[in-house]
């Protein structure tokens, strides 16, 4: 029943093992009965799951009878796991991290050097575990989309949209089309905004200091717009359940005019970066993620849009208002931090013509008041694709609109396997490079 | 020089467990609209070399020791400075399953730069204090 390209992942609850797909468009939870016996794994067929499994021995102690990895994933009650090191002739280990050089999040680095070459890396992420799941269990399910739209902030519309998605398929209401609209609207605000964030500081990790500070320059407005716009400079809170948070787009003439400016701008500054010489020949073959691997551990998002893929849950899934407005489906096929780099411009105007459509669409248009919800028995779940790719949430909740279990399965999450292929085939100081150009979360990661 | 270390701030930043929220208003002071290297202020890539230790997230299990350590290994005079509501205990996820109460809580921090996440101007205000709180303590000693 699994196929590498429908894998969303794996968890488990206190009865059973869920293991979610993407079938035809639709979310099917393929679960199995635990019966507190250990059962096959699906990590040495589905090496994207690797993770998920993992983690289910770690929190829910499910026992595997052939894991690949008998390692734990997560650093539970002080026992930090023990990286995988190459060992041999000539090869250096050494560690970075879990706190880092510049304003990055927590995660340890273990690379296996060869000369320049990097033959292994160990990325031992969990360093921001919060356990915000085991927290949410027995917590209002509405009220809760407050804590949700924080689980990380890079990728906040996307959650909040997957999490409201399931709550209202769970009180059965649907959403007008006006606030569908304005919700794609802060999606792609999101998407614009990670991706010239993503392109900002992979020019920095190709020495090119212009890219970055223009790059945080513009990214800067982006955060003013949101502020004035939506009322929060990265979008916390602008998706509720039951519709969207009221007094949003009260100057809709002045956003668009602002955005052809910045669009214009954006525009000078992508043939700034990409057409300088010292970048494109940084960023073409570097850190290549072969199609083949991109396919097989599952990823999603631009990464694997960009070494051959094509999901994008938007159009093969598609929800709200994309049901009319269809994006583009950007695609490359050489996997490197070109490619990458690429498909993120490509996606960041694109998105910038679907906000300026939806804008349009909208009109004067009175956006609604959010719906009061009712949330009632029964489980969830729904699939967004966020700036990094798909953000799946699954909910279930009692009687009483509680939640009896939450679960995240973030793009950085299925991707950070990725990252670790494709700084495999590159040199040491080529790392900060290749890693930007996925440029992936940890707060929704380690949750 | 009369306000050496208004003059020169050396930051490091240390996150532990914010949702990178804060992060992104860190990395905004880079901004041409804020640059902080305006006033001789930059991010340090060593607590070594660090005047103040910036610290964000509620503090997490796996964090606590490196936080520490990265603390301790800064030289004195130095001042930590808590950004976010979760780094100063009000915060999403202060006291939240394994969390700490605030990292700016359990570090001691002596400046506390609220908002979810604080803006730019906020913090560079944040950052402003800590530096004058370590001019006073440094010409006291001369």
């Amino acid at each position: 029943m699994l196929e590498e390209h429908s894998i969303l992942g794996a968890f488990a609850d206190a009865e059973m093992l869920h293991y979610l797909v993407l079938k035809a468009g639709v979310i099917v939870d393929l679960n199995v009965a635990r019966e507190n016996v250990a059962v096959a794994s699906q990590a040495r067929h589905f090496p994207g799951l690797d993770w998920d499994e993992r983690e289910m021995r770690d929190i829910y102690g499910v026992q595997f009878t052939d894991h690949p990895d008998p390692r734990p994933l997560l650093i539970l009650n002080g026992v930090f796991p023990e990286a995988v090191v190459a060992q041999g002739k000539g090869i250096t280990n050494f560690i970075v991290g879990p706190v880092h050089a510049g304003i990055i999040e927590p995660g340890r680095f273990t690379f296996s050097s060869g000369g320049e070459s990097v033959i292994h890396l160990d990325a031992q992420l969990s360093y921001a575990r919060r356990n915000i799941e085991g927290f949410l269990e027995g917590r209002d399910a509405a009220e809760s989309a407050w804590h949700v739209a924080r689980i990380c902030a890079a990728c906040s519309v996307a959650r909040s949209w997957s999490y409201a998605r399931g709550l209202e398929a769970l009180a059965g209401v649907e959403i007008d089309c006006v606030s569908e609209l304005v919700r794609m609207t802060c999606a792609e605000m999101e998407r614009a905004y990670n991706h010239l964030f993503d392109i900002a500081v992979s020019s920095a990790g190709a020495g090119f200091g212009f890219g970055l500070t223009r790059g945080l320059q513009l990214k800067e407005r982006f955060a003013r717009l949101n502020e004035v716009a939506f009322g929060h400079r990265y979008l916390f809170d602008v998706i509720v359940p039951g519709g969207v948070r009221p007094g949003m787009l009260q100057n809709r003439i002045s956003l668009e005019h602002a955005l052809c400016d910045f669009e214009h701008d954006v525009i000078n500054y992508c043939t700034e970066v990409f057409d300088n010489p010292g970048v494109s020949s940084r960023f073409a073959k570097t850190g290549v993620l072969t199609d083949e691997y991109a396919h097989a551990y599952a990823g999603v998002g631009p990464a694997a849009r960009a070494s051959g893929g094509s999901l994008d849950i938007r159009l093969d899934a598609p929800y709200g208002a994309y049901r009319e407005m269809a994006p583009i489906r950007m695609q490359r096929s050489q996997g490197d931090v070109a490619a990458r780099c690429h498909i993120k411009r490509d996606e960041m105007l694109d998105a910038l013509r679907l906000i300026k459509a939806a804008l349009h669409a909208l009109g004067d248009a009175r956006i609604p008041e959010p719906k009061p919800l009712i949330v009632g028995a029964g489980n969830s779940a729904m699939v967004t694709e966020g700036p990094r790719g798909a953000e799946t949430v699954y909910v279930c909740c009692n009687a009483e609109g509680r939640i009896e279990r939450f679960h995240a399965i973030s793009a950085s999450y299925r991707n950070w396997p990725l990252v670790i292929k494709a700084t495999q085939n590159t040199i040491v100081p080529d790392f900060p490079l290749v890693n930007k150009s996925f440029n992936l979360c940890y707060a929704c990661v380690d949750r | 020089m009369k306000h050496p270390f208004a003059a020169s701030l050396g930051i490091r930043h240390l996150v532990c467990g914010s949702c990178n929220g804060c992060e992104h208003e860190m990395n905004a002071l880079g901004a041409p609209q804020y640059d902080i290297s305006q006033y001789g202020w930059d991010i340090a890539a060593s607590p070594r070399h660090a005047d103040v230790v910036t610290v964000t997230g509620p503090m997490t299990e796996a964090m606590r020791n490196a936080a520490h350590s990265t603390v301790d290994a800064t030289a004195q005079p130095r001042s930590i400075v808590a950004i976010g509501d979760c780094a100063v205990g009000t915060g999403a996820w202060c006291n939240v399953g394994t969390a700490g109460p605030g990292a700016g809580i359990e570090l001691a921090a002596e400046v506390h730069v609220p908002g979810c996440p604080p803006t730019p101007d906020a913090i560079i205000h944040g950052l402003r204090q800590a530096a004058q709180l370590l001019d006073l303590r440094s010409r006291r000693k001369r």
